[in-house]
């Protein structure tokens, strides 16, 4: 039996909370084939139903609830005498088993909270050996912070056991495998160091984002304070550094450094933009390669020339990455107008954070300069649900979902021929599962 | 010094200003013992850590990136140009030098601990 905790950020009042796509998430990464999942909320008043994902199931909710005219309700109302805390749902196949139209719900009743879940899965296991190599990175990472002084292992230790997908390190050691001479322990060493990256990075960007929250948690700067929230990354940007220095492989060691660069440039273009928002479609991709994209290419280039692939397959991987990073921030764009991710929706907007949807809508002709108007002034909450209901209305979310699906289509290309026993498979599923998040 | 910035000049974008004050003298006190790229390199770490204001003052989102990126570049840098033996000891010039602020110890000279890493570059 597995045991895991899932933590999520809740909006205000009485709202639902799809948590479908991250619970099948949990199980592949699990490796459970055929089983039981049973979820568990920790809090009175937030419960868990299987049902359909539509806002007159919430308007029943919210009127049945009493909800006061604030949005709050202070004991949680009427509604914590219908909800049950817990659900199990099956497992086959590695995938839940629902109905078409099924869809597995947190209700909130007393939002905003940061809420968290228990979770179990318990039967059949996949062995397969990624599975144990996935465990031997999160083993590595447990390792690397266990040594640390303590104020800096702890911020770090909180944020790398939130969870988070582990993309890059999963993609490291899927790469690694291609290859003649992989080495399990070294790649465990590599994704670990990637991850350590990704991490340093984002304790970073929350300061320069002012973002409150991380993986449902305080982010570092808003916990510890933004000194220490800077040495914190300082520190496990050069661990990092280290451990891929201690590899003792120049290409790999120069693909990593490469990337590290690009991300930091793209940044800094990225906040220079942020003068001409929403930007165009060009400069999307331009900073998104950069932020998302470069790091999981070049998760995927080091991982593959560590298993001692060659230059034409660290190419193809590296392709198959960036195509995948670029489609994957894609969704996650998709995401800020979906209950889908778990977290607070429209955050995007709010922060006036670059988003391939909204620059589609820009140019739509009804929604465009009504979307310019209401950003040309201070965005309240009113703004945003207006902003956001331009988004849908105008098709825009359509079509980010279509060009990142067209993405992975080519990212898919780039695997075709090699082993799918050896990775090949595995990292095929990874991206039709970033696209999956928003069908 | 024109002809170094000449040969170095696509590794100052972004950080030109620094170059007229702190990046360019920790270049030139690194210079006189290093080859160009080696002290660029020390030279960036020792402006970046100074940057993000490591145990003395809240570094504002611009300096932040600044240093981000001086960081990175160093790496890169040591990547290509150095061995093993000076990339690990850069990094655990970085490590003591963002640790130092809450351990109590006294923040380490950066340049002496960087000067060391670089010796066992020869």
């Amino acid at each position: 039996m597995i045991t895991r905790r899932i933590t999520l950020s809740t909006g205000q009042g009485t709202g639902l909370i799809d948590l479908t796509s991250r619970l099948d998430e949990e199980v592949a990464a699990a490796g459970l084939r055929r089983g039981r999942l049973h979820l568990h909320s920790l809090h009175t008043t937030l419960g868990l139903i299987l049902d359909r994902m539509e806002p007159v199931l919430l308007d029943d909710l919210i009127r049945f609830n009493g909800e006061a005219s604030n949005g709050h309700h202070a004991d949680g109302g009427r509604g914590r005498l219908l909800l049950r805390p817990g659900i199990t749902a099956l497992v086959e196949d590695g995938r839940l088993l629902l109905g078409r139209r099924q869809a597995i719900l947190a209700v909130e009743l007393d939002g905003p909270r940061s809420r968290e879940l228990a979770l179990q899965l318990e039967g059949e296991f996949s062995a397969a050996p990624t599975d144990r190599e996935l465990e031997l990175v999160e083993l590595e990472l447990r390792r690397q912070l266990l040594c640390d002084p303590d104020p800096m292992r702890l911020p770090m230790a909180r944020l790398v056991e939130a969870g988070g997908k582990r993309l890059r390190p999963m993609v490291v050691v899927l790469a690694s495998r291609l290859g003649p001479a992989h080495d399990p322990l070294r790649a465990a060493v590599l994704g670990a160091a990637v991850e350590l990256i990704h991490d340093a990075t984002m304790v970073h960007d929350d300061y320069v984002d002012e973002a409150a929250t991380r993986r449902g948690r305080p982010a570092v700067a808003v916990a510890e304070g933004p000194a220490r929230a800077i040495e914190v990354g300082d520190y496990y940007f050069a661990r990092a550094t280290r451990m891929i220095a201690e590899l003792g492989d120049d290409e790999v060691t120069r693909t990593i450094a490469g990337a590290l660069e690009t991300i930091c440039l793209s940044q800094i273009d990225e906040v220079a933009l942020r003068g001409s928002y929403p930007g165009d479609h060009a400069t999307y991709l331009q900073v998104v390669r950069g932020k998302t994209a470069a790091l999981i290419a070049a998760a995927c280039e080091a991982g593959a020339r560590l298993g001692g692939g060659g230059i034409e397959l660290a190419a193809r991987v590296a392709r198959y990455g960036e195509l995948l990073g670029i489609a994957f921030q894609m969704v996650d764009d998709l995401l800020d107008y979906s209950d889908a991710s778990g977290k607070p929706i429209g955050t995007d907007i709010r922060q006036r954070t670059l988003s391939l949807p909204l620059i589609y809508a820009y140019e739509d002709e009804r929604a465009g300069p009504l979307l310019r108007r209401l950003f040309a002034g201070e965005l309240d909450e009113e703004a945003v649900v207006r902003v956001q209901e331009l988004v849908r209305q105008c098709g825009a979310l359509e079509r980010v979902a279509a060009e990142a699906r067209s993405l992975i289509a080519s990212a898919l290309e780039e695997l075709s021929g090699l082993d799918p026993d050896r990775g090949g498979a595995a990292l095929a599923e990874i991206a039709k599962r970033a696209v999956d998040r928003v069908s | 010094m024109s002809v170094d910035t000449e040969v170095l000049s696509p590794d100052l974008r972004h950080l030109e200003i620094h170059w007229e004050g702190s990046l360019g003298e920790a270049y030139r006190a690194h210079r006189h013992r290093w080859p160009p790229k080696l002290a660029l390199a020390a030279a960036l770490v020792e402006t970046g850590v100074g940057l993000h204001g490591l145990g003395r003052t809240v570094p504002s989102p611009v300096d932040l990136l600044l240093g981000d990126l001086c960081l990175a570049r160093a790496s890169r840098l040591l990547a290509n140009e150095a061995g093993r033996v000076v990339q690990i000891a850069f990094a655990r010039a970085i490590e003591l030098a963002a640790s130092a602020p809450t351990s109590g110890a006294d923040l380490p000279m950066i340049r002496e601990l960087l000067g060391r890493a670089l010796e066992g570059a020869v």
